[in-house]
């Protein structure tokens, strides 16, 4: 019996330790990464949605909010993307988009450039064998 | 080859285990065939002599490979920041996938043989007359093939992880529509299937203790029940993986699109107890099982009872601590 009792205070130890160092205090960590996957986000590839309500989304690269952008896109007001050769954020609309052999993202293999700029989005595509392609946040 | 002070670890006890493996499995296997035989007092001594020095060296080798488990994956997280393009274990694991993939599923499987010989041992060396001696010899044996294999695997697999390499981490694989995790329980249970998958665990999982409960309660356990409640604690464990990739691990990470268990480890670390209390509950129940059906021998026979209720009481505190952690994860959540 009193083994049983032992047990049974370890338990209890252990859901207080769960409840004590869980949950709240992780959260921090993940804060400031990517939405999507959690991924540490680079300033210079990152992508934004801003929602109706005001809520904004933040995302590590073009993929993972590609990946993300079509269970959310009836809610989403604006999206916006980070211009590579300048890093000023514009609007997704606005915004060139070349695929090229160059890997921007390695976690994700993203190979999708932006650019606000069609003279340095010309100039990758011919240093980097790239291509156009369409906006992938057509709203 | 990543050098750091734990890769170097794995590849000493990986070394250090595969040669004590090889001589503890033939020297083991040598003594099961020598021991039935009548044999003259002295050279029975002899035997005895040498079985006690054989099972002492490779008691502490598979204690030693039971750490090896976590230290695996303690190990390839410590190396994430040396492969291009990993963020997670999951991209590491993808510099030598097959090879991974292979010690990653013999892992558990040495672990619970392990778990499950160190039982019989300590059941045996309760007795006077080492009842056991004979099967726990040729168990060994074979426990002793697997430890090698394993060992070779880590060698070979710490020795194979080139820094520098490239990959790409878990988004691309566990996050597409088309993931085995999604296509299968969906083709079954439809759209709605992460809620079905979510109610029948918790179904599951609540009844697999509740059968542990009983087993309690019950003097005699039958060999059948045992059996039986050891198939189900396997399909519990399965649920409890599909639930945790779909379900339960996007909902603690609060990455609703994200599904890699990795990951979840990483950014929820206490969720990491919670694995390892179902791994232990789920063993434990399965752990019960072996102990009844190879240590029923002679003077073990009394014995027996005694050491399955501590196994069970064993299971069903750790089922319950993971189902319980679980529930609190959610419910914070």
């Amino acid at each position: 019996m009193a083994s049983n009792k032992r047990w049974i205070a370890l338990f209890v130890i252990f859901v207080i330790i769960s409840l004590g160092s869980g949950c709240q205090g992780e959260r921090k960590s993940i804060e400031g990464r990517c939405d999507y996957d959690g991924a540490k986000i680079e300033p210079l590839y990152a992508v934004y949605f801003t929602f109706q309500d005001g809520t904004e989304k933040k995302f590590c690269s073009i993929a993972c909010a590609s990946l993300s952008f079509p269970e959310l896109k009836s809610r989403i007001k604006e999206v916006v993307v980070v211009d590579e050769r300048s890093g000023t954020k514009i609007n997704a609309s606005q915004a060139l988009f070349v695929e090229s052999e160059v890997v921007t993202v390695p976690h994700v293999k993203n190979r999708i450039h932006v650019f606000a700029n069609k003279e340095d989005a010309l100039n990758h595509i011919q240093t980097f064998k790239g291509n156009w392609v369409e906006n992938p946040f057509l709203l | 080859m990543i050098l750091n002070a734990l890769s170097i670890t794995m590849i000493f006890i990986g070394a250090l285990s595969g040669l004590l493996a090889i001589w503890g499995g033939i020297s083991s296997l040598i003594l099961y065939r020598k021991w039935k035989r009548p044999a003259a007092p002295e050279e029975k001594s002899s035997l005895e002599d040498r079985s006690y020095l054989i099972l002492l060296i490779m008691v502490i080798v598979l204690l030693v490979r039971l750490i090896n488990w976590p230290l695996f994956y303690v190990t390839l997280q410590s190396f994430i920041s040396d492969i291009e393009g990993a963020m997670c274990i999951f991209g590491v694991t993808q510099v030598k996938v097959d090879l991974t993939r292979f010690s990653e599923t013999l892992k558990p499987i040495t672990f619970f043989l392990i778990g499950g010989w160190l039982i019989l041992h300590v059941l045996d060396r309760a007795t006077k007359t080492s009842p056991l001696m004979r099967r726990k010899l040729f168990l060994l044996s074979i426990i002793s093939l697997l430890v090698l294999i394993d060992s070779l695997g880590d060698i070979f697999l710490i020795l194979g992880i080139a820094p520098e390499s490239l990959v790409s981490c878990c988004t691309t694989i566990t996050d597409i529509l088309n993931r085995p995790t999604r296509t299968t329980p969906e083709s079954i249970f439809g759209p709605q299937y992460a809620q079905f998958l979510q109610s029948i665990f918790l179904i599951t999982h609540l009844a697999l203790i509740g059968f542990v409960g009983l087993i309690l309660r019950s003097k005699k356990p039958r060999r059948a029940i045992l059996g039986f409640l050891c198939l189900f604690s396997i399909v519990n464990a399965v649920l409890f993986l599909l639930s945790q990739i779909e379900v339960f691990a996007p909902r603690m990470m609060h990455l609703p699109f994200h599904h890699c268990l990795y990951c979840l480890w990483q950014y929820v670390p206490d969720s990491i107890p919670l694995f390892a209390f179902f791994s232990l509950g789920t063993f434990s129940v399965g752990w019960g099982f072996t102990t009844e059906l190879f240590g029923k021998h002679g003077e073990t026979a009394d014995l027996l009872p005694i050491y399955l209720r501590k196994i069970y009481w064993f299971a069903f505190f750790f089922l319950s601590a993971s189902l319980m952690m679980l529930l609190i994860h959610l419910m914070i959540d």
